[in-house]
């Protein structure tokens, strides 16, 4: 069952489904061959630099940009209003949820730059293009810019609050969405005749994405045809290209997106975001090729964040400890602006996720999504998926200590179990795989989690507190939609795979080739795979929600039967047998009782040579295939943490970390687990560490890598994992998606761990990220009120 | 502006910067040796490593005018030909690296580590090493597997 380094390495000949292949980019990423969005450079190229707000909230009352037009090099300034009367539209919304009272859901105008308000320090201005990257920034602090400040909310809590200042007029209450859920009545009914309940208030902590590389866009107009072509990392060349296109005004045929290598994502770059579209003005106005690349202050300030709740969640139990009912509400701080999945982190991903591997047959969801003069949030690794299971995690805990009852042993005894499924949840998800007891339970012997009293002893012997913590999950992830699976046979003996999901580290080339080898025999290293360029993609709904492989998977293998399809037609004209006798294996098509066969490289290179080929036969093995969509899938594991607490200091440490998962098929063992080492890792910081903290004028107090706590190395244990898979049944191949993952179980086993140590001194209640001032004031605190 | 001749990857060159270029934006736009990225402007993630006359620096950092007469090595100076750096191959081969931004840094950063502490390198000190790099997306573990595995095979640069 364990496998501590997830590294076993299969020659690339082979390269099939379930092998640790080497990646395919990494040869070129190891010696800096890449093609990062910055590393991109046109001919005659500007450069553009923004003028952001330093205000959280204020009236316009003008920009002066006559100083920075003199300066040497500068092209061209241009602010919101310059936008506006081009004709950009503002951003539309992605998802919208279903409200409380049935109203339509409305958005507010967000648009690449301010016009008449600012609302959120960061928020774009003003853009100077010049020549060079230097005269270009020299001129941006050149703009004066006149702002007349006005109050700032920036917290959930006091943005609903009576007479709270407005973040945009026609949102009463700063509310952006009121999410229901649920059966109101059934829940109370439950909770008022349960033997008992259990009621904790829960934070996820307002976190900064960080991906290692800024955000950077290089944007082309060719009067000629009147199109453009934006050069920059998303998730998703297709849909980015809908998205820019209908801000621009244009038909979607007008714009073309291209995207190299992709430094990081985790939800940040999912959709296009302001200064793509300033840029793409840019490059109109200007007839220049125009670039720009974020720095890192301005990213803190300016990309969307990810998670911030306030919630509090109500477990209530029957006398055998058994579950009835959840109900979840509180906020979703969203920022200033809503982002294409701003309605998932809080809202529909709670009322999804919170029933998680328990038989709970009632759930009510009352969550708000709420402006506050903060910067716009969006998905972050999980995208409320996390959340949703690190609250139901932390109740059970709660609930186990307050009855005296074993946290594992509560677990077990709300498990669904294997012989329950197919089980639809409260969250009316219909779960179609898992074993959740198994997975528990490997999980506690990868961990040996019953020797944990003799090292709890040794830590105490040293003076350090010791906890630990079960953290059991389960996510839904998004459902995919309609999503390309081509496949190119070129006359170079190669194979071209093309797909809309879009790599930002996840290794899909040897995935999605490993697909490929199975079912066609196509040899691992003649495929390259196409994701980047949204004029050879003909649909496709991207990367996020865990999805891809489940996403493009299908497509890939419906790629492969039409291949296969067509191939066997071929072939046996080639052949001169029926259709019917051809067989195809291994990539060869043969004729069992006889010796005849070809291979399907081989059939591709005499198509490409020229056959002779009767009129009712496919001319060729390319495939542009298209699926409607995928159910979500159910990925599910349990995380084992372990954490050591110096009393003295607060500062904590995870000292043992066992992961068990069930991924479903699993196709390259290797990738997989460093997908789980990367999301705990992001988990470990949200629990301990991260906090994308506002003062009450809306300045960022950690904006930067010097304030902002991201993990390092030293912050980070060794993991060991263990694998627990069952296939998926809602898709052809197995798969459950594992890149969110994670996080969920992170945050779940860290914080019940740093329960689990602190509540010998009583302290009921520690919230993330327990930094160590914090865990040290609790420490205090309940010591003080011990001795009082 | 200011001359100021370098020796990159082995090849001298003279070349004429403006004052305030900093030794990354020399690399990656006058050089087009973009392999060594730029993460952050305070000197924290690291994904900018190079090697200047031996020792590891931040290239965001550091005044190009500052290196005149100095040897530099950057990611793309690593390699023998096709052949890889032992510290590049034990990245590949370990799955270091993910989206591989902060990749190049990382590597120059081990190639470092590994001159100073050889093959007694224990997983601690590799961690400890790695302070001025951050990589959001590994999680770390395999990064410090491969560095410990080069080390191991006696890797120098």
């Amino acid at each position: 069952m364990s496998n501590p380094s997830g590294n076993h390495h299969a020659p690339a000949s082979q390269g099939g489904i379930g092998q640790s292949v080497l990646r395919k980019e990494d040869a070129l990423l190891v010696t800096g061959r890449g093609t990062f969005s910055d590393d991109r450079n046109l001919p005659g190229q500007a450069y553009g630099a923004f003028v952001r707000s330093q205000h959280a909230h204020g009236r316009i009352v003008s920009i002066d940009t006559e100083a920075a037009l003199a300066m040497p090099g500068v092209l061209a300034v241009f602010t919101g209003e310059d936008l506006v009367q081009a004709g950009q539209q503002p951003q539309p919304l992605g998802v919208a949820a279903p409200t409380r009272d049935g109203s339509p859901m409305r958005w507010p105008r967000w648009r690449a730059m301010a016009t008449g308000k600012v609302r959120h320090v960061g928020e774009a201005l003003a853009l100077v293009v010049a020549e060079t990257s230097q005269q270009a920034r020299d001129a941006a602090a050149a703009v004066a810019v006149d702002i007349e400040a006005l109050p700032t909310v920036t917290t959930a809590a006091e943005a609903v609050g009576p007479g709270a200042p407005l973040v945009h007029e026609d949102f009463a209450g700063n509310v952006a969405l009121d999410f229901h859920f649920g059966d109101t009545a059934a829940v109370a009914e439950a909770i008022a005749s349960a033997a008992h309940v259990t009621t904790l208030p829960i934070v996820s902590n307002r976190i900064v994405v960080a991906a290692m590389e800024p955000r950077s866009s290089l944007a082309e107009f060719d009067a000629e045809s009147g199109r453009y072509t934006l050069y920059h990392a998303c998730q998703g060349a297709y849909g980015s290209r809908d998205v820019v296109a209908h801000m621009l005004g244009v038909e979607p045929a007008r714009v073309r997106i291209l995207t190299g290598h992709v430094g990081g994502s985790f939800g940040m770059k999912a959709h296009p975001l302001p200064e793509d579209l300033c840029i793409l003005h840019a490059a109109r106005e200007t007839s220049r090729p125009v670039k720009w690349t974020d720095t890192r202050t301005d990213s803190f300030l300016s990309d969307p964040h990810g998670r911030d709740h306030d919630m509090t969640i109500e477990l209530a139990l029957d006398e055998q400890a058994r579950f009835l009912a959840i109900r979840i509400g509180g906020c979703g701080n969203i920022g200033a602006y809503m982002t294409q999945g701003a309605v998932f982190p809080a809202a529909i991903n709670q009322m999804k996720n919170t029933p998680s591997v328990y038989r709970t047959p009632l759930l009510e969801v009352n969550t708000r999504c709420v402006f506050t003069h903060t910067a716009p949030v969006g998905a972050y690794r999980g995208n409320g998926r996390p959340e949703a299971n690190y609250y139901v995690e932390r109740v059970i805990d709660t609930a186990a200590a307050e009855l005296g009852i074993d946290p594992v042993e509560l677990r077990r005894r709300n498990h669904v179990r294997p012989e329950n499924l197919p089980y639809e949840s409260a969250g009316k998800q219909l779960y179609d795989s898992g074993d959740f007891p198994g997975v528990l339970d490997d999980a506690l012997k990868l961990a040996d989690w019953d020797g944990f009293g003799e090292r709890r002893r040794q830590s105490e012997a040293r003076g350090l507190l010791r906890g630990r913590g079960v953290g059991q999950y389960l996510e839904v992830t998004g459902a995919p939609g309609r999503e390309m699976g081509g496949i190119r046979f070129e006359p170079d003996g190669t194979v071209t795979m093309l797909t809309g999901t879009l790599d930002s580290g996840q290794g899909h080339a040897s995935a999605f080739t490993q697909v490929l080898v199975s079912h066609l025999g196509i040899p691992f290293d003649r495929v390259r795979l196409v994701q980047g360029d949204s004029d050879q993609l003909a649909g496709g709904s991207g990367t996020g929600g865990s999805k891809s492989l489940v996403a493009s998977g299908r497509a890939f293998i419906e790629a492969s039967a039409k291949v296969v399809d067509a191939g066997r037609q071929i072939a046996a004209h080639e052949l001169e047998v029926a259709a019917g006798d051809v067989r195809f294996l291994d990539g060869r098509f043969t004729v069992p009782g006889t010796d005849l066969g070809i291979g399907l490289m081989e059939l591709a290179a005499r198509l490409h040579g020229g056959l002779d080929l009767p009129d009712h036969l496919p001319r060729t093995l390319d495939v542009t295939h298209l699926h409607d969509g995928v159910p979500s899938a159910f990925p599910n594991g349990c995380h084992v943490a372990e954490v050591e607490i110096d009393p003295q200091t607060g500062a904590t440490r995870v000292v043992r970390y066992s992961i068990v998962s069930d991924f479903g098929t699993v196709i390259n063992p290797m990738i997989v687990a460093g997908q789980s080492h990367g999301g705990v890792a992001q988990g470990i910081g949200q629990a301990l560490m991260e906090h994308a903290l506002y003062d009450e004028e809306g300045q960022l107090l950690a904006g930067s890598f010097t304030d902002y706590a991201l993990p390092r190395a030293t912050d980070i244990p060794p993991m060991r994992i263990g694998d627990h898979p069952v296939p998926a049944r809602t898709n052809p191949l197995g798969a459950k998606g594992c890149g969110e993952a994670g996080c969920a179980g992170a945050l779940t086993s860290v914080m019940n761990a740093m329960a689990d140590a602190l509540r010998p001194l009583g302290i009921e209640r520690i919230d993330m990220p327990a930094t160590p001032q914090r865990v040290w004031r609790a420490i205090r605190d309940a010591r003080a009120a011990a001795a009082a | 502006m200011s001359t100021l001749t370098v020796t990159v990857n082995g090849t001298a060159r003279t070349l004429d910067v403006e004052d305030r270029t900093m030794l990354a934006d020399l690399l990656r736009e006058q050089l087009q040796l973009t392999g060594t990225h730029v993460g952050c402007d305070t000197s924290q993630c690291g994904a900018c490593t190079v090697l200047i006359n031996g020792v590891p620096a931040k290239s965001c950092t550091i005044l190009a005018a500052a290196v005149d007469g100095a040897g530099i090595v950057t990611i793309e100076g690593l390699a023998d030909g096709d052949r890889l750096h032992p510290v590049q191959k034990a990245f590949r081969e370990h799955h270091a690296l993910q989206c591989g931004f902060c990749t190049p840094g990382m590597i120059m950063m081990g190639v470092d580590i590994i001159a100073r502490h050889g093959s007694g390198l224990t997983e601690q000190t590799v961690r400890e090493e790695l302070e001025g790099n951050l990589c959001r997306c590994t999680g770390y573990q395999n990064i410090v597997s491969a560095i410990l595995a080069a080390a191991r095979q006696g890797a120098t640069s």
